[in-house]
């Protein structure tokens, strides 16, 4: 089942999700979409890979896209991993208000 | 020895074009090849659309911003930038469309302080026309809070490539219909109407389309070394090429 959220960054851009869960509740994909900017454009994939696995908890998503961010030396305009990872969390929600 | 800057560089200037989409989009991408491997001087090129165009964000699904079947119904193409931003509706009489390539060592390294950089050329344009306008971090233009120009920058191998649209004229009523809009989005600003948020030329003076023109390609030249020129044969052929297999193919434009 793909969750979707849409967050319009205070001062920024809007960051929509494309969220799978697995049955034990982690990431199980991820697709984040939305008129930001990232340099190099493709870091945004290799943040999308490296957040698979990860529980739905707001610390290891962050800690994980910032990972994501430094090993690739990009720069995020107009949004944060702190931004994708509430993004994350509120399409978790609506399975939450779904089911 | 002085830091290298926009006025102390050597420019090669390519007057208003008009081309399809993809070609636009590939002619940035063969431009930014050229002058990465030093074959080019730094470029500012004028475009326009036609046919008239969508164009998204590098990040952005097309499905979830374009209307598709709207876009065919009217002959309209769609295509994906190689830079971020927004969805973006051009109009092929309603817009004048700028590239700056060149080697991102001519600009600050911090990005928003570089749109400001280059929307300051635009503010200038705008000022030779009558129009006050400020740079709307992070990558607007606007006139008394309304957006007449949006801009979007990619950096790749060295090179600093900005593109962007002035407004002149403004047909809200195609806009909206081969645009999705964001619903969070217009929330988000509080204000309901597209007509409230944006404004074109048009509008804001009385100045024809050509005399916008002439003003922005005087403000986007000025003080600075540049002679007027056109891409070469080694661009063009490398652009027409990227224009069929890449700009062209669903593989690139719905690949989110």
């Amino acid at each position: 089942m793909n969750l979707q959220s849409e967050l319009k960054v205070h001062g920024g851009k809007l960051v929509k999700v494309s969220l799978e869960v697995s049955p034990q509740g982690t990431i199980a994909g991820v697709r984040i979409t939305g008129d930001f900017f990232i340099h190099p454009e493709d870091a945004l994939e290799i943040i999308e890979e490296s957040l698979k696995g990860a529980q739905l908890d707001e610390k290891e998503i962050v800690l994980k896209a910032t990972k994501a961010v430094e090993k690739t030396e990009a720069v995020m305009v107009g949004f944060s991993p702190c931004d994708i990872a509430q993004a994350i969390l509120m399409a978790a929600k609506t399975e939450t208000k779904n089911t | 020895m002085e830091a290298l800057k926009p006025t102390n560089t050597s420019w090669r200037v390519i007057p208003l074009q008009e081309h399809s989409g993809p070609m636009n989009m590939a002619l940035d991408e063969a431009v930014s090849e050229t002058v990465r491997a030093r074959l080019t001087p730094p470029t500012i090129r004028f475009y326009s659309w036609k046919p008239s165009c969508v164009s998204i964000g590098y990040h952005q699904s097309l499905q979830e911003e374009v209307n598709t079947d709207e876009c065919q119904a009217r002959g309209l193409e769609v295509v994906r930038r190689l830079t971020g931003g927004g969805a973006v509706f051009h109009d092929s009489l309603g817009e004048i469309t700028y590239s700056v390539i060149a080697p991102d060592g001519l600009f600050p390294r911090d990005i928003i302080a570089s749109y400001r950089e280059i929307c300051g050329w635009i503010i200038d344009g705008l000022a030779k026309l009558g129009v006050k306008s400020e740079f709307k971090p992070i990558n607007d233009v606007i006139v008394n809070g309304k957006k007449v120009s949006g801009n979007a920058q990619t950096r790749r191998g060295g090179v600093l490539h900005q593109h962007g649209t002035i407004l002149y004229g403004l047909d809200v009523r195609t806009m909206f219909s081969v645009l999705k809009v964001s619903k969070e989005k217009i929330s988000d600003k509080a204000i309901k109407s597209v007509e409230e948020r944006v404004t074109c030329l048009s509008r804001e003076c009385g100045a024809t389309k050509q005399e916008c023109y002439e003003a922005l390609l005087a403000s986007f030249t000025a003080g600075k070394e540049f002679s007027f020129g056109n891409f070469s044969q080694a661009e063009m052929q490398r652009a027409l090429q990227l224009a069929k297999e890449k700009y062209s193919a669903p593989q690139w434009n719905a690949r989110r």
